[in-house]
């Protein structure tokens, strides 16, 4: 199946492409929208970007593989990113980590098989001072606690 | 002290334009496209010793002089908003609650280079912060701050959100134009210097947040009265985010010079538990740690951190209490740096994981003799040979945190396990 | 031009603005260590391999990217840069296996030069070596070896601002990065094998050399290129009388830095041929051997009275070979049409960098030597059209290299005498009456004149197996037994009669043209 953009994410696209004063700016906005639409950027979706831009696949594939939010695999509906640099460190990171681990019965860079969660450590989200936090998707969840993240998980559907 | 840069944020919509109008938000633009030439608002910037509040404390009026006027090509102002310093959190604050104040700033500073195209950079996690901003465009475009002949002054100004995607590097600036050319993070080689091959191979500016948004201040209530404020050599009021094993963690606002022993005691409650401190990184996870016997007398400025062996920085101050493994916390920040280090030059690609390795060794029980001085020779072989400063941010915590708890390093690695940590 | 005057090590350099140091310093004669750095493509200061150090800077300078200047003191060897220099090598041979016994890259490595001359210190990594993707096939001419990469980009470069092509890239951060192909794609363009050229490590080697002779053994002779008429400079190189590869000689004139995959594997099918080792003559039920005696006396009683006649000689003839050819038939039959075969095909954008359109290298000094009346393909028609009696051909395969395959074949048939000269005994050699062992191109000496009028010198690099004989002896045999002898038959000697008799090439020697050419006019 040809991996192409719906009308409404064709609109999105030139709506990007024309707020930048080169094209090649819009790269990141784009695969953003790509990762969007298709759900992760697997290599007929970077293809598919390299061709809507007037650049090389390479091209795309090394600054796809460079960025730590553009994911070449599918991932689980829930992103659970904990931060685990050393200020979150200090605030007990680790243990919401081990916590959610065994929570979801995955290890750090797994997927639950019901495809729901998938756990990662990630580095600083300049949220120090909440810390232990973590990012699910688009939002930030601070000054966790075991029972905060029991509440978290059960929230999310 | 009067509040400048935190002077909005406790206000209930503090990220709306009318509050931000009602407290004189846009009075300092007017100004400076109605009365001041360009070159008159470097005058003033320069007046008041404004430096780069990003971590490398450059003056903010002598970068922007540094553009030259006659260029054919478009020039771009970029606003600096991947804060990702481990430690740092100050940015964030200022771009989800005074947002209208990073754009005004940012239009200055266009302004003062004769820049039609501007940028705001933002690291792509921080989406809550990105819609904030980006429905301030929207609100500033509409009263006529934007686009087209700016409040009646003929200048046109564009301000484009632009969302990173996942690497501390895009925040080294000529990373961050590589990445908004649509590329990998890889900072540039350099000379050339942005001020005149900057974005798209144009002169460039690229300011970070807190720098920008000090201007409307600075410019509405002029520079004589920001510089009469910190000390000599370092102006102004500067944001320090604090985090760690603090009572009160948090940004605050700091008239540059405060002495830093009241600071974290006084102001940030000092660290909790009953605990006692046993050091504090200054200036994000990149600067020199300090141990708790080496704050005493240090000012919160540029000079006397300094003077004191580390830095100012992005003034994110990250405090350890007596119960922390310094193995471990060297370790922490080894890894980060080595999991962002861009890999373009050798020294750096090559030089952080071997560090990372090491630390996670000692503190895996496989720690050798050899190793504290192996990490101290490695971190000098990256100092100042890389291609940009990251390789000096790795590098630098990383040989202070064995000079500053060698014997810790030396227990760990005689023992095969934290000694710290054991003891509790 | 702006001079600008500068001290490297202490000795006073003249440069133009705008030079870097690298540049200045290799104008002066000094070395400066690099790994990235390329003259040809831009600069990535990544390899930090050049850091350098400057009077009144505090940092060490990397010599790449930053440009001399007035009064500048650059120290190439100072103790600060000779331990930076070992400190790089050290991190560059952390993650590096230590495989070069088995590694094709041994003898022409930079790590391995460099090792020996900057570091040279036991290993103080004790920590498990990074592991990557191995052996891997980027290509028909390139394969990877990821544990040897050092990432400066060069082959990635290359790709993206010569050929513009841009198959690899790099991948992932950190130390994971990696140079990489799209899945899915192939690196086949027609330059690749010029990264296996370009990387300084055992990254990047070439399939087709691998592995076939340790490069220290190999002979090189700096030679022309035999595919096309660019003329690019090479140099062939050879093990046991046996070529192992082609390698661009750098000529800026010419080819640069490169030369195209076709040119470099070009070789095999001028060189791979069963050799025909005594003359051959048409006797009832076939060719047989013959001695030189025999051969060359039917050759020259039958053609003279077998007119008209049509002579073809190989673009791969040299000039000199060219001259005397064109003496012998004008001699034999005034006459005499003559053409140097000449055939165009289409090229691709990215062909067009450096090949020409056809597979004659010679074909421009073969008409300056008169070897031309109107064109090939006239004289292919007429040929067809049974309008000559006889023919001589050299070097030339027209049976395989002409799409009108068959009706050649019909046409040869009818011809009352035909004289083939080649190495082999090609399909138009098996319809001959008379044919000639010669040599191919890495056997002989002799001057090409490129397309653009470049003339350049072709050297041997191998000896001719027993039996066969050079064009120009043949030639000059022949032209003997027609009355003209030819006193001195070495291609110098012969490049000077042309210096004398075609007005192109008035005044020329060999040690004028020397090793990059002379441009006559055009």
């Amino acid at each position: 199946m040809a991996v192409e953009f719906s009308p409404e994410a064709r609109k999105r696209f030139a709506a990007i492409v024309g707020g930048y004063p080169k094209k090649e700016a819009a790269l990141l906005p784009v695969l953003f929208l790509a990762q969007e639409e298709f759900g992760y950027l697997s290599g007929e979706a970077i293809d598919y970007v390299a061709k809507i831009m007037g650049i090389s696949a390479a091209r795309v594939y090394s600054v796809v593989t460079f960025y730590t939010m553009l994911n070449m695999k599918p991932i689980g509906r829930h992103h659970i990113q904990v931060c685990r640099t050393l200020p979150c460190a200090l605030s007990g990171a680790e243990k919401i980590t081990a916590f959610i681990k065994a929570k979801l019965g995955i290890d750090v860079g797994q997927t639950t098989p019901d495809g729901k969660f998938t756990l990662s450590e990630v580095e600083c989200l300049a949220s120090c001072g909440t810390g232990p936090m973590m990012q699910v998707n688009d939002a930030y969840y601070e000054n966790l606690t075991e029972e905060r993240v029991v509440e978290i998980l059960r929230v999310l559907k | 002290m009067e509040k400048l840069l935190l002077r909005n944020i406790e206000a209930p919509n503090s990220h709306t334009l009318e509050l931000y109008r009602s407290r004189g938000g846009y009075r300092a633009l007017g100004k400076v496209v109605r009365e001041l030439s360009p070159e008159q608002l470097i005058g003033e910037v320069k007046a008041s010793g404004l430096r780069g509040r990003g971590g490398a404390g450059f003056p903010t009026g002598m970068k922007w002089g540094f553009v030259p006027k006659d260029s054919p090509k478009p020039k771009y102002v970029v606003c600096n908003a991947d804060e990702s310093e481990p430690g740092t959190f100050k940015d964030r604050l200022l771009i989800e609650k005074d947002p209208h104040a990073i754009i005004e700033g940012t239009i200055i500073a266009a302004y003062s280079i004769g820049s039609h195209t501007a940028f705001i950079y933002i690291r792509g996690e921080l989406v809550y912060g990105a819609n904030v901003l980006q429905r301030a465009i929207e609100e500033a475009y509409r009263a006529g701050y934007l686009g087209k002949n700016i409040l009646g002054s003929g200048y046109d100004l564009d301000l484009i959100l632009h969302r990173g995607a996942g690497a501390y590097i895009c925040g080294e600036e000529t990373g961050l134009l590589s990445s908004l050319e649509g590329g990998r993070g890889w900072p540039k080689v350099k000379p050339p210097f942005p001020a005149t091959h900057g974005l798209f191979g144009c002169p460039t500016v690229v300011n970070n947040v807190e720098t920008l948004a000090a201007l409307p201040w600075i410019i509405d209530q002029g520079p004589a009265k920001y510089a009469a404020l910190g000390t000599e050599k370092s102006k102004g009021t500067k944001l320090f985010s604090v985090s760690g094993h603090i009572r009160r963690p948090g940004v605050y606002e700091v008239e540059m010079g405060y002495p830093f022993r009241q600071f974290l005691e006084q102001d940030c409650g000092g660290v909790p538990n009953g605990r006692k401190l046993k050091g504090v990184i200054p200036g994000g996870a990149s600067m020199p740690v300090l141990r708790a016997d080496e704050i005493e007398g240090v000012r919160m400025d540029y000079e006397s951190f300094q003077a004191a062996g580390t830095m100012l920085g992005s003034g994110g101050v990250i405090v350890m209490d007596d119960t922390t493994c310094m193995v471990k916390a060297a370790w922490n920040i080894a890894r980060f740096f080595a999991h962002e280090s861009c890999g373009q030059c050798s020294p750096c690609r090559e030089g952080c994981h071997w560090m990372e390795k090491i630390f996670s060794r000692i503190e895996n029980g496989q720690g050798r003799k050899e190793d504290p001085d192996l990490v101290l020779s490695i971190s000098g072989n990256i100092q100042g040979n890389t291609i940009c400063p990251f390789g000096d941010a790795a590098a630098w915590p990383a040989a202070a945190f064995i000079k500053k708890y060698r014997a810790e390093f030396e227990a760990h690695i005689a023992q095969q396990r934290c000694a710290v940590l054991a003891s509790e | 031009m702006d001079a600008v005057k500068l001290t490297i090590d202490g000795k006073e350099v003249t440069t133009t603005k705008g030079t870097t140091v690298i540049q200045a310093a290799a104008e002066a004669g000094i070395t400066i260590p690099h790994y990235c750095y390329h003259p040809k493509l831009t600069i990535a200061g990544n390899c930090r391999m050049c850091l350098v150090e400057i009077e009144k800077m505090p940092k060490l300078q990397i010599a790449c990217n930053t440009q001399a200047s007035e009064g500048m003191a650059v120290e190439t060897q100072s103790p600060k840069v000779l331990a930076a220099r070992k400190a790089v090598m050290e991190f560059l041979l952390i993650n590096h296996p230590l495989d070069c016994p088995i590694c094709d890259q041994a003898g022409e490595c930079w790590l391995q030069d460099y090792y020996m001359q900057h570091d040279l210190q036991a290993s103080r990594f004790a920590e498990g070596k990074q592991h990557e993707r191995k052996r891997e096939v980027f290509g028909p001419h390139v394969v990877f070896d990821g544990e040897r990469c050092i990432k400066c980009t060069r082959c990635v470069r290359f790709l993206q601002e010569v050929t513009r092509t841009d198959e690899l890239t790099v991948v992932d951060r950190g130390d994971h990065s990696t140079i990489a192909l799209f899945p899915g794609t192939v690196l086949d363009n027609p330059l690749s094998a010029n990264i296996n050229d370009i990387c300084p490590v055992g990254a990047l080697t070439d399939r087709d050399f691998r592995f076939r002779v340790r490069v220290w053994y190999l002979q090189k002779t700096p030679s022309i290129c035999p595919g096309c008429s660019t003329g690019c400079n090479i140099s062939v190189e050879s093990y046991q009388n046996r070529i192992a590869r082609f390698k661009p000689r750098i000529n800026e004139e010419v080819n640069s830095h490169w030369i195209c995959d076709e040119g470099r594997y070009c070789f095999y099918a001028l060189t791979d041929v069963e050799r025909i080792t005594a003359p051959l003559i048409r006797q009832e039920g076939g060719l047989v051997p013959t001695d030189w005696k025999t051969a060359l006396g039917a050759v020259i009683s039958v053609l003279s009275g077998a007119q008209p006649v049509c002579g073809v000689l190989s673009g791969r003839n040299t000039n000199e070979e060219a001259f005397l050819f064109a003496k012998l038939l004008r001699r034999l039959s005034p006459q005499a049409r003559l053409e140097v075969y000449y055939r165009e095909r289409k090229l691709t954008e990215v062909e067009k960098i450096l090949k020409s359109p056809d597979r004659s290298p010679n074909f421009r000094g073969a008409r300056d030597m008169g070897v031309s009346d109107d064109g090939f393909e006239p004289l292919l028609s007429d040929l067809l059209d049974g309008k000559f009696r006889s023919a001589y051909f050299v070097g030339e395969d027209l049976l395989r290299e002409v799409a009108q395959g068959e009706k050649v074949r019909q046409a040869l048939k009818k011809l009352s005498f035909l004289v083939v000269q080649d190495t082999h005994l090609s399909e138009t050699a098996k319809l001959a009456h008379v044919v000639l062992p010669a040599v191919n191109f890495a056997e002989k000496e002799g001057t090409y004149t490129n397309r653009k009028g470049r003339i350049q010198r072709l050297r041997p690099a191998l000896v001719p197996p027993a039996g066969a004989r050079q064009d120009l002896e043949i030639f000059s045999l022949l032209l003997a037994r027609v009355g003209e002898p030819i006193r001195r038959a070495t291609p110098g000697e012969i490049f000077l009669e042309i210096a004398r008799e075609v007005p192109r090439y008035r005044g020329l020697t060999y040690e004028s043209i020397g090793n990059l050419g002379v441009q006559i006019e055009s």
